[in-house]
């Protein structure tokens, strides 16, 4: 029997990119040099007052990119809505510019009201009295964009102006329009000429975020502003529309004529009907800024699986169609959330999330939905940590899907923001950082740069500072003349980690790319990283005590790489839309988390939300009479040095990396494969389920604010169970320390192709 | 009656009707006593601030404050400030101290996790601050020692390493590369090799299961091992066993006695909190835990 069904606008765009897709892949072509670059760190999602973080925007900015764990690049990217409060006033006098100088009495958790006074605020007026809010599309356009203007300018950092956004049908998404931003070179820039606009600040900027400040007042779904960006009750200002070319904008029933944008609806439908609108917010990004955007939800398992009558989280198939629609700017998620410090992991949770009057699967009562997967595991989210998983489903594809990390900075929780111990959030880079490829030929980076790099998934993910350079290479070898030789790959992969960088060599590809190879090829595989030497920024010098459990002393602040993990899963094409296995929640509550922490597995995932292809191919290690690396000392550190031969492949598959500080078996961290045990060991929030015991006393008393030094024994702050800290917050994720790479691509001719990397 | 002076008068009532010198030495002993007295503490505390509050228009700039400029200065600069100086940081102090009566005016704490956790933190800082260690001796050690003896006794450890499997880790694959390994076959040739040190037997009941537990117990040194885990089969060469011993009480003494104080100081912090929640009425609906 034949199966007929419609075929939606998704369904169509599908079907097009793959066959486009699969015409270019065929025979191989003698690419064009890659521009050089280098692999540089960066954060893309961190909040301040201007939403519900903590800091200032100079604060953060400075915090994130002059402190011990500085990074190369910083996207700043609050929540979308509403904001009461002034981020562009620092803190103090150490923070100031000419343009932005300290007033004293003020800061940044002054409202606007209190500063720049009610009547700037635009749009449809939101909040009362001292705590009026100003819109995020005019904090974004008029003030944020200004002062990272400013900074970038006086610091010659890369710095770029995003956006947490509130999704639609969803939870949240970490994204950016860059169009406008940051002017360099001859471009002199476009500075901001909207009608009505006064200068808000004391600094006026050569470029522009209206591109994003658009965006956030089209599709954000916090931004209920039906003011098309203009002056309180006037036709004045942006007079934005909405409109996305060839889908149905006016004739679609959530269409807001006076808004000029989707307004869909509450009630029964509302995640159906939002998750419709975020996929016109991606066409539209990929309509008008197709190479200038990006489109990553964040911490996409928190708010459990996807509602359709609520904004809760994401399923594969949500992934599917973003990555469908705008294959060029939803290209993968952050699945390693930040939050990392908290009670709960990530605030990832069981039973977090409320799904609405009864469970609309069943008819039955209220049951609160966990966090997708419950926890993290070893930090990272559900979707990307089990091999064979959500992400391995996206990879099995041939998906251009990429996964990322971030920090998503808001306070220090029960600590002072300048305090070196957290129980909430980690600094953008203290402990998570993306390294991505960006091909700046040596110039400066500028933003366009940084969401190529992103885009091309030529990233890894480390925490904790566990590696801080990766080479990840694959060449094809074939019998004869043309069989390469292992040594031959290992040395390309070594001076590229010796260059942070990648490489260039034909019939060899790295993270992000395709190579494409005949028929019983070997495939070469060489790994190389760098464990940098010295200690970390962990301020903890006793011993971990997740490894001290089994008989390991290392302090917690000089990490030592473990083992690799490289895993490999097989290629079976597209899925397609309205097919069985397009679409699949991950399994909810104790359907996958048990109460004892313990999982169901795999068996219980649909078809449509796994690959059980994925296995671990290979894991290398230092360890016993014949390590299965090498090492070689260098300037930072010591290079790691693994290479494994695939033999004779015969059909399409890719290759990605796991790595971490802790071996396999290690009670309540890891399996004994190796794999991360969920956190709900390690989560204060439910102290009966902590099983790890920090025995360590301190030498001395711990000073009430710790800015500088290490603390030597368990900190006060650590979870007490029955008389015994137990290893929690901070502590716990300084020791369980992981990376992520992304996935090479091995396309085998005659076999699937990998659609979505040329 | 206002709390405070309730808590006062219920103190006044019980010391009268007992003779004090007995009534205190008993009493102090008395967890339910500490209690009372850190109640009082913290509504004295509580008294004051609300003192403060009840005239919210008046900023004493004071003494206190000076010496936490200097301090700060001194910290930061190593010199005393000058006249000029400290006129400067007590305007900086005076600032933020409008400002935080005015954050508070508007309520800006209210739903910010941060300030919540900070000041429970705080809160349970005046709690522990307060508890004092109950007596203890040798017997009351010794007996708490016994009672938790396989947290201290050394356990049984294992040396040993995994042949990684590849794709296949059914019997008939595992007992095949068992037999290879052990014909001189290399142990990382299909997957790796993984190396464990040391390993307690707990580690290895918990990870691998009660089977392969028993069956790593009786292998011989040195020779490769299909082995059934709760989750597939596994090959896997026993390097050496360390038999367990059991602890010595007087070779551990100090620690057993801090852990001992640890267990029991958080019992009295418990039961402080416990206290504190006497005074509210708690109501749990259908789906709180």
């Amino acid at each position: 029997m034949t199966k007929h069904f419609k075929q939606g606008p998704v369904s169509l765009a599908v079907a097009a990119l793959v066959g486009s897709a699969a015409l270019l892949a065929s025979p191989q072509t003698q690419a064009a040099p890659k521009v050089p670059g280098k692999y540089v760190a960066g954060d893309f999602h961190n909040h301040t007052t201007c939403s519900d973080g903590a800091t200032s925007m100079q604060k953060l900015v400075k915090t994130s990119m002059d402190s011990p764990w500085g990074l190369d690049w910083f996207v700043q990217a609050g929540h979308g809505g509403t904001g009461s409060r002034n981020c562009s006033l620092p803190e103090d006098a150490s923070l100031e510019t000419p343009n932005y100088p300290f007033v004293a009495g003020q800061g940044p958790t002054t409202t606007w009201a209190n500063s720049i006074g009610v009547d700037k605020l635009k749009g449809v007026v939101s909040g009362t009295g001292a705590t009026r809010n100003m819109w995020r599309w005019q904090s974004l356009q008029e003030v944020q964009y200004q002062v990272l203007e400013h900074l970038a300018e006086r610091t010659n950092q890369p710095l770029f102006l995003g956006l947490e956004s509130v999704v639609a049908g969803h939870e949240h998404t970490s994204m950016s329009v860059i169009t406008g931003q940051m002017p360099f070179g001859s471009d002199p820039g476009t500075p901001l000429t909207v009608p009505g606009y006064v200068p808000l600040g004391g600094y006026t900027a050569k470029g522009n975020a209206t591109a994003l400040a658009q965006w956030a007042y089209c599709f954000d779904r916090n931004t209920s502003d039906t003011s098309r960006g203009n002056i309180t009750g006037s036709a004045i200002g942006n007079n934005w529309e909405c409109s996305v070319p060839g889908s149905l904008n006016a004739a679609d029933p959530s269409w807001n004529v006076a808004a000029q944008k989707l307004v869909p609806a509450t009630g029964t439908g509302t995640g159906d009907r939002g998750h419709n609108k975020t996929v016109e917010a991606v066409k539209w990004m990929a309509a008008f800024h197709p190479n200038a955007s990006y489109y990553i939800p964040a911490h996409l398992e928190r708010a459990g699986p996807f509602n359709p009558n609520g904004n809760n989280g994401f399923n594969i198939e949500h992934l599917r169609n973003f990555n469908n629609a705008a294959p060029n700017v939803a290209f993968g998620f952050e699945t390693q959330p930040g939050h990392g410090a908290s009670s709960d992991r990530g605030e990832y949770l069981p039973k977090r999330n409320n799904f609405g009057t009864g469970n609309f699967n069943t008819g039955t009562a209220l049951v609160n939905v966990d966090t997708a997967g419950g926890t993290t595991y070893g930090g990272t989210g559900v979707y990307g940590a089990v091999v064979g998983g959500v992400w391995d489903a996206l990879l099995g594809e041939g998906r251009n899907f990429w996964f990322f990390a971030s920090s998503d900075w808001h306070n220090r929780g029960q600590f002072g923001v300048d305090d070196r111990r957290s129980t909430q959030d980690f600094w953008p880079g203290e402990y998570q950082r993306n390294y991505t490829m960006v091909r700046n030929n040596g110039d400066k980076l500028r933003p366009q740069k940084i969401v190529d790099g992103l885009r091309t998934g030529n990233n890894f993910a480390a925490s904790g500072q566990l590696i801080d350079r990766m080479a990840f290479v694959a060449c094809a070898s074939y019998a004869g003349p043309a069989r390469r030789s292992d040594a031959s790959v290992e040395a390309l992969a070594v001076n590229a980690a010796l260059n942070n960088t990648d490489t260039d060599v034909s019939g060899c590809a790295t993270m992000g790319e395709k190579l494409v190879v005949r028929p019983g090829a070997d495939i070469v595989v060489s790994i190389v990283v760098r464990d940098p030497d010295g200690v970390n920024v962990a301020p903890y010098s006793f011993d971990n005590p997740s490894l001290a459990q089994v008989g390991i002393s290392q302090p917690l602040n000089r990490p030592v790489l473990d083992h690799i993990d490289l895993i490999r899963g097989m290629v079976t094409g597209f899925k397609t839309p309205g097919a069985a296995d397009y679409a699949g929640e991950w399994p909810r509550n104790t359907n996958w988390l048990r109460e004892d922490g313990t999982t169901t597995g795999l068996g219980a995932v649909p078809v449509a939300a796994k690959n059980t292809t994925a296995t671990i191919l290979k894991t290398f290690n230092g360890d016993g009479a014949a390590p299965s690396w090498t090492s070689q000392v260098v300037e930072g550190g010591k290079l790691l040095k693994m290479t494994f031969r695939i033999p004779a492949v015969n059909a399409s598959q890719y290759l990605r990396l796991r790595g971490t500080n802790l071996p396999a078996s290690v009670p309540f961290e890891t399996d004994a494969s190796g794999n991360p045990l969920s956190d709900l060991y390690t989560n204060a929030a439910d102290p009966s389920k902590l099983r790890i015991a920090c025995t360590v006393a301190p030498s001395a008393a711990e000073p009430a604010i710790l800015t500088t030094g290490t603390v030597d024994g368990c900190p006060a702050h650590m979870e007490v169970v029955r008389g015994q800290k137990m290893l929690s917050y901070d502590v716990a994720a300084w020791a369980d320390l992981w990376f992520y790479s992304n996935p090479i691509y091995v396309q085998v001719n005659g076999s699937s192709v990998v659609a979505g990397v040329k | 009656m206002s709390p405070t002076k309730q808590v006062v008068e219920q103190a006044e009532t019980r010391s009268n009707a007992q003779d004090s010198s007995t009534w205190w030495s008993r009493c102090l002993g008395e967890p339910m006593v500490h209690f009372v007295l850190l109640g009082a503490l913290i509504f004295g505390i509580d008294h004051f601030l609300l003192t403060r509050s009840d005239d919210p228009n008046t900023i004493v700039v004071g003494a206190q404050v000076d010496l936490e400029a200097r301090q700060v200065f001194k910290a930061a600069r190593g010199t005393e400030p000058d006249a000029a100086q400290l006129a400067a940081l007590r305007k900086v102090w005076l600032d933020n101290e409008i400002m935080y009566r005015e954050g508070i005016a508007l309520q800006v704490d209210q739903g910010d996790k941060g300030i919540r956790d900070r000041v429970i933190f705080k809160a349970l800082n005046i709690i522990s601050s307060n508890l004092q260690r109950p007596p203890y001796d040798d017997k009351l050690l010794r007996d708490w020692f016994e009672s938790r003896r396989e947290k201290y006794d050394e356990p049984t450890r294992f040396d040993f390493q995994e042949a990684v499997l590849s794709d296949d880790n059914t019997e008939p694959a595992a007992r095949a590369f068992a037999a290879a390994l052990n014909a001189g076959t290399p142990g990382d040739a299909k997957a790796g090799l993984r190396v464990f040190k040391g390993r307690p037997r707990s580690n290895v009941l918990q990870s691998y299961g009660p089977e392969f537990t028993a069956a790593l117990e009786v292998s011989p040194v040195g020779e490769w091992r299909a082995h059934s885990t709760k989750d597939g089969w596994r090959v896997v060469q026993l390097t050496a066993l360390a038999p367990g011993k059991p602890a010595v009480f007087e070779n551990l003494y100090g620690v057993v006695l801090q852990d001992w104080t640890d267990v029991v100081m958080a019992e009295q912090r418990s039961a402080a909190v416990d206290a504190l929640a006497k005074k509210y009425t708690i109501r749990y609906e259908s789906e709180a835990k």
